[in-house]
């Protein structure tokens, strides 16, 4: 603890009274929006007027909001080619992802709030996607200052009783970095999917390659799920009736085992129905599609500016 | 608990994404066409299962299921997971873009072995099916979380601390995903048998 390259603050309030106001900050910015959304869970429009019985999965109402709500704005990303966006978009995620200064996640994460506000898309959903990390990340706030090994130069802050737990600032400032990234990337996740219709952005990732069987599955799967929302909350309605109350004991574990079997039991069967149903009509392995891809310049010209751009925060980040 | 991004190294993201990308081809292959709904139906079930809460003392922990998912789809367990953890990244910011080959790892191979392991062991009476279930759905979990903390920790020595929390986080859910399991598989194999690749014992 003696090395001179270190610089170990003892109870000096203002740097500490800084830092924990940034990091308070940052915690509050992540929890307020679920606290929001879990507020908002009772009102709002209802898949088939049923919004209210959230009482087993605790999360806010995701059936309603589907991610292709608002295809229908006109924008700069709503009129992008949905391959060239797909493509350059998750090209541009990457080079955030392996940013390493804090300053050029932040010039990211700026980026990212502006995609969003040219894309006019609303702000709700970007912030629930916050909220749902929100968890983990805090998680690497709370946990990262105390856990890194001491670097040389760095600065530790120590309440002269307990030295022996010391908050290292070089390890704020990686979970920092760890939060604007992932904020950054997890923003531009909207304007990447929120501006086009699910099956055209699925159309458009069969295009760039991916197998057409994985294809059909998302686009199955993702219509499943709602059902499937919906179906769990009917059950979990049913129970409440019933006079189940969850808590920590064997018998609401044997509750919750019997409620995931006829989940599996309802869905498959319902599956079942469904595919026969497909096969009538005339299913053959794979959806028609009703529409053509056509990249003009502009759309290159779009996708050129974002891989371009990330390439550039990459070149920064080994330059600064 | 899902991986997001930025935390991982490139090499371990862009790596994990090369691996599972294999595994899934793999398992396609190894998909019947007609087999599709049940992995269709299984992926929207575990996606909609992971958002259950079961309370835990003063706080809650949600459900993984890879084992579940493993006993009941076998081979094709990967890619169904892949897929619901796309979805879950995509749709709910649930585990990062940048993460979704590593996530898919992490959750997938535990749901392979548990499969695999489930088919060994499983016997013929409802007794030995439970127990089977139970033990697949608690070797799931710890595999998923030993895989966590691996891949946290190739991060470096920073993310040890991290990755030795994650995996001391996932205790309780050893246990509690275990016995849910068992009672899942209890209630599968004396309602729909077939789900669990028996024949309906006809009376």
């Amino acid at each position: 603890m003696n090395d001179p390259a270190l610089r170990i603050i003892e109870i000096q309030l203002l740097p500490a009274l800084a830092v924990a106001a940034v990091w308070i900050v940052v915690l509050l910015i992540f929890l307020l929006p679920k606290r929001e959304a879990g507020e908002r869970k009772g009102g709002g429009a209802g898949f088939h007027g049923h919004s209210h019985d959230d009482s087993v999965t605790g999360e806010p109402d995701w059936a309603v909001p589907q991610i292709d709500a608002t295809a229908g704005l006109t924008s700069p990303f709503h009129q992008w080619d949905a391959r060239v966006k797909i493509a350059a978009l998750i090209g541009y995620a990457f080079c955030v992802a392996f940013l390493q200064q804090l300053v050029v996640a932040a010039v990211a994460l700026a980026a990212s709030v502006g995609a969003i506000y040219l894309s006019k898309l609303p702000w709700r959903r970007p912030l629930a996607r916050l909220a749902a990390m929100a968890g983990f990340l805090g998680m690497f706030l709370v946990v990262m200052p105390f856990t890194v090994p001491v670097a040389p130069g760095d600065t530790l802050i120590t309440l002269p009783p307990l030295t022996a737990i010391s908050f290292k600032v070089s390890g704020f400032l990686l979970a920092l970095l760890i939060v604007v990234k992932a904020s950054a990337i997890a923003m531009i996740m909207e304007p990447l999917l929120a501006t086009a219709p699910f099956t055209v952005t699925v159309q458009g990732l069969s295009r760039l390659g991916a197998p057409s069987m994985i294809c059909q599955m998302l686009l199955l799967s993702h219509r499943y799920i709602f059902v499937f929302l919906h179906e769990i909350k009917r059950m979990a309605r049913s129970m409440r009736v019933r006079g189940f109350r969850s808590r920590t004991n064997l018998a609401t574990l044997e509750v919750y085992g019997n409620f995931l079997g006829m989940l599996f039991v309802r869905s498959f069967d319902r599956t079942q129905r469904v595919y026969d149903a497909m096969l009538c009509r005339g299913y053959n392995g794979a959806f028609p599609t009703f529409f053509e891809f056509n990249a003009t310049r502009s759309d290159w010209a779009k996708g050129f500016f974002w891989v371009g751009f990330g390439i550039a925060l990459i070149v920064f980040d080994h330059l600064l | 608990m899902h991986i997001s991004d930025g935390v991982l190294p490139a090499a371990v993201s862009i790596g994990s994404f090369v691996a599972s990308g294999a595994l899934a081809a793999i398992g396609i292959k190894m998909t019947r066409p007609e087999d599709l709904p049940k992995v269709a139906v299984v992926t929207a079930a575990f996606f909609v299962a992971a958002l259950v809460h079961v309370p835990l003392g003063p706080t809650s922990v949600h459900l993984l299921l890879p084992g579940l998912v493993g006993l009941l789809l076998g081979p094709a367990a990967f890619v169904s997971i892949g897929l619901g953890l796309t979805l879950q990244s995509l749709l709910f910011q649930f585990g990062g873009l940048t993460a979704i080959g590593a996530n898919s790892l992490m959750m997938g191979l535990p749901a392979l072995l548990a499969g695999l392991v489930f088919r060994l062991v499983r016997g013929k009476s409802l007794v030995s099916h439970v127990v089977a279930g139970a033990l697949c759905g608690s070797l799931g979990t710890a595999c998923a979380a030993i895989l966590l903390a691996v891949l946290l920790a190739t991060g470096g020595e920073s993310f040890a601390g991290m990755a030795k929390l994650a995996l001391a986080a996932h205790l309780p859910v050893f246990f509690i995903e275990g016995i849910i399991s068992g009672f899942t598989v209890s209630f599968l194999y004396r309602v729909k048998p077939e789900m669990l690749g028996r024949q309906r014992e006809h009376r």
